[in-house]
């Protein structure tokens, strides 16, 4: 006789209809929920293939206006010069972004000071100024500098960011500072353990830094508009946000113009998903 | 291999004393272990010999030189430590070959070390692999290939089987006792483990509240305590302590009486000079001394066992409200709420002052 034949169901009796019901509600909920969220991507594909009048008429179905759409566009926008301008952009704000805030944690975290909590608070203070308070400062500042209308002028204000410092001070935390030890021990310089060990150890939090700064730095807008001004230095999303405010806005045009501005991240994002979803969890196991 | 001498050493950090001067020499090939309860400062002292922690006041030499202020890894010393401290990102064979890598060492010898210490380690089967994908044991043995290859001149182990369970612990027990017989290299192990302790130190270190209460070998530490907290430590199950005062002092001894036990004298032989009559002590008695015959006799009444198989450990309580556990190799027999007439031999119980001093 087997165990399951003669053992009695204990807890609560079993409910299939109410069951199913719950399970029902909230795959109806998700779905709703997905639906709201892919919802505008999907309307910008078809859109893509639709003129502007079917636009704006709010045709939903697949048009054949792609091709005369993307030579549109071709025809308006220098595209290899600003996705150049915006890779240069954001991989460089990315790289260095990371460079900088990485070893900002490291140092928050492992070495002591009396210091540190009170640098490490005023750090995190500015993440509580809003952008449009230092807007103006800052654009005197770059003007004076002589730095209008180049690409160092987002890149400076963007290197040492408060947000990526505490993640990377937050990820330190499970760092084993026996690896340190170890590595002190083998004969590694403070920067060498950084570089060869920190680095390597932590490489899913740096891949989610990554993915978060460059989709950051690449969408970035406000200034970039404000510092860009001549055509050679515009970036994608400057682009498409002037195709969009024309006086006659071709949204079929604007459309390939979003697609093409959205490519890049989505390809980031696809590539680095996994390391991404482990950065966010933790590196260190 | 060489010898490792500390004189005076102390550690502060700010107005906290975590090392109080600490005076200790530690001869060329020896086993030493620091032991002592959490927080005593052991693995701080470790640290300091290691070059991890800076010595706020004292010296440190090792093989004779000075090494205050020399790098960890220009001190001669390898280390093992608790967590292994193994370099997730690198295969058995890097995490080993690192620091010889990294000191510029030919790839050959780099090589030959390697080999040679994973022969030793029986670690051949598992170079390729990443340090995720072994043992906890497994583990441990590569932390110490990886501390053999670099040749050390002592070699420093912070707790490093206090991962593993039980019978890894004594697996690995052996192991190090075997590996130190084979290279005869100096050796300074922490451990809050006392069996650990005793079993691998030719030297028990003592340590409490970042002091040395008492330095000898185990036997040593086992037999004659300097004090209670010594006694306590050293011995498992712990040494059972009765309170008296003495009654009375007799030539070359002193007759006391146990709290609890009013109408028994034990006259107590000591070597030096009995304390004075009516002075407070405690009376330590090694649970393995409680037995249910010998010279003098207390009744006490068991409360429960512990049946190990070829002893039991019986725990029941003095008059007095102590705690005492008697351990025997004839226990099957016994009962809860039996009063044991525990004997010993009043040669063999240790005399204490109420401070914990040693009366000898």
């Amino acid at each position: 006789m087997s165990l399951s034949a003669t053992t009695p169901v204990t807890g609560a009796p079993a409910r299939p209809f109410l069951r199913h019901l719950e399970r029902a509600g909230l795959y109806l909920a998700l779905s709703v929920a997905a639906f709201l969220s892919v919802f505008p991507f999907l309307w910008m594909l078809v859109s893509a293939t639709n003129s502007s009048g079917e636009i704006i008429r709010g045709k939903l179905g697949l048009g054949d206006q792609f091709w005369i759409n993307l030579d549109n566009f071709m025809t308006q926008v220098d595209l290899p010069l600003v996705m150049w301008n915006s890779a240069k952009v954001a991989v460089l704000s990315t790289v260095l972004t990371i460079a900088v805030s990485s070893l900002a944690g490291y140092g928050f975290e492992m070495f002591r000071s009396k210091m540190r909590e009170r640098l490490y608070s005023l750090v995190l203070l500015t993440l509580m100024v809003p952008f449009a308070a230092l807007m103006i400062p800052l654009f005197m500042m770059i003007g004076q500098a002589g730095l209008i209308n180049t690409h160092i002028a987002i890149l400076l204000p963007s290197i040492a960011s408060a947000f990526i410092i505490f993640y990377f001070r937050q990820a330190t935390k499970a760092f084993p500072t026996e690896l340190r030890d170890a590595a002190r021990v083998d004969g590694l310089k403070e920067w060498q353990i950084f570089l060869f060990i920190y680095v390597p150890v932590m490489r899913s939090t740096y891949a989610a830094a990554f993915v978060i700064v460059f989709m950051t730095s690449w969408n970035n807008y406000l200034w970039p508009l404000i510092v860009l001004q001549s055509n050679e230095t515009k970036t994608i999303t400057l682009v498409v946000s002037a195709l969009a405010s024309a006086y006659y806005p071709d949204f079929g045009v604007v459309m390939i113009g979003t697609i093409l501005a959205t490519l890049p991240t989505l390809i980031v994002f696809f590539v680095m998903q996994r390391q991404f979803v482990a950065g966010m969890l933790g590196s260190v196991k | 291999m060489a010898d490792v001498r500390l004189q005076a050493v102390r550690k502060t950090f700010g107005v906290l004393d975590v090392i109080k001067g600490v005076d200790l020499d530690i001869r060329a090939g020896e086993f030493v272990v620091f032991v002592g309860p959490s927080g005593c400062g052991k693995s701080t002292l470790l640290r300091m010999i290691a070059g991890l922690e800076d010595i706020s006041e004292g010296t440190l030499t090792i093989g004779g030189q000075t090494m205050n202020d020399v790098d960890p890894s220009q001190r001669g010393i390898a280390m093992v430590f608790q967590s292994y401290a193994l370099y997730p990102h690198m295969t058995v064979r890097e995490n080993m070959g690192f620091a010889l890598r990294f000191a510029g060492m030919d790839k050959q010898e780099i090589a030959r070390r390697v080999q040679s210490a994973a022969r030793i380690l029986e670690l051949e089967p598992l170079l390729e692999r990443k340090p995720k994908a072994l043992s906890g044991g497994q583990r441990q043995r590569v932390a110490i290939g990886r501390a053999i290859v670099r040749n050390p001149k002592v070699f420093l182990f912070d707790e490093p089987l206090s991962n593993l369970d039980a019978e890894l612990r004594v697996h690995m027990r052996v192991e190090i006792a075997r590996l130190h017989k084979e290279l005869k290299t100096t050796v300074i192990y922490v451990t809050h483990d006392q069996v650990e302790a005793m079993t691998l130190a030719d030297k028990i270190v003592v340590l409490r509240a970042g002091q040395v209460e008492q330095v000898g070998a185990p036997l040593d530490l086992y037999d004659d305590p300097a004090n209670l907290f010594v006694a306590g430590f050293i011995g498992a199950p712990r040494i059972n302590v009765f309170t008296g005062q003495v009654t009375a002092r007799l030539p070359g001894a002193a007759e006391v009486r146990l709290d609890g036990f009013a109408e028994r004298r034990l006259v107590i032989p000591l070597t030096g000079e009995a304390p004075a009559e009516g002075t407070e002590i405690r009376l330590g008695i090694r649970p393995e001394h409680l037995t249910e015959g010998g010279a003098e006799s207390l009744p006490i009444e068991i409360d429960m066992f512990e049946h190990l198989g070829g002893e039991t450990f019986a725990y029941g309580r003095s008059r007095s409200g102590e705690t005492i556990i008697v351990s025997t190799r004839n226990g099957r027999h016994l009962k809860a709420g039996q009063v044991l007439a525990a004997g010993f031999d009043a040669s063999k119980a240790l005399l204490f002052d109420a401070a914990g001093l040693r009366i000898r």
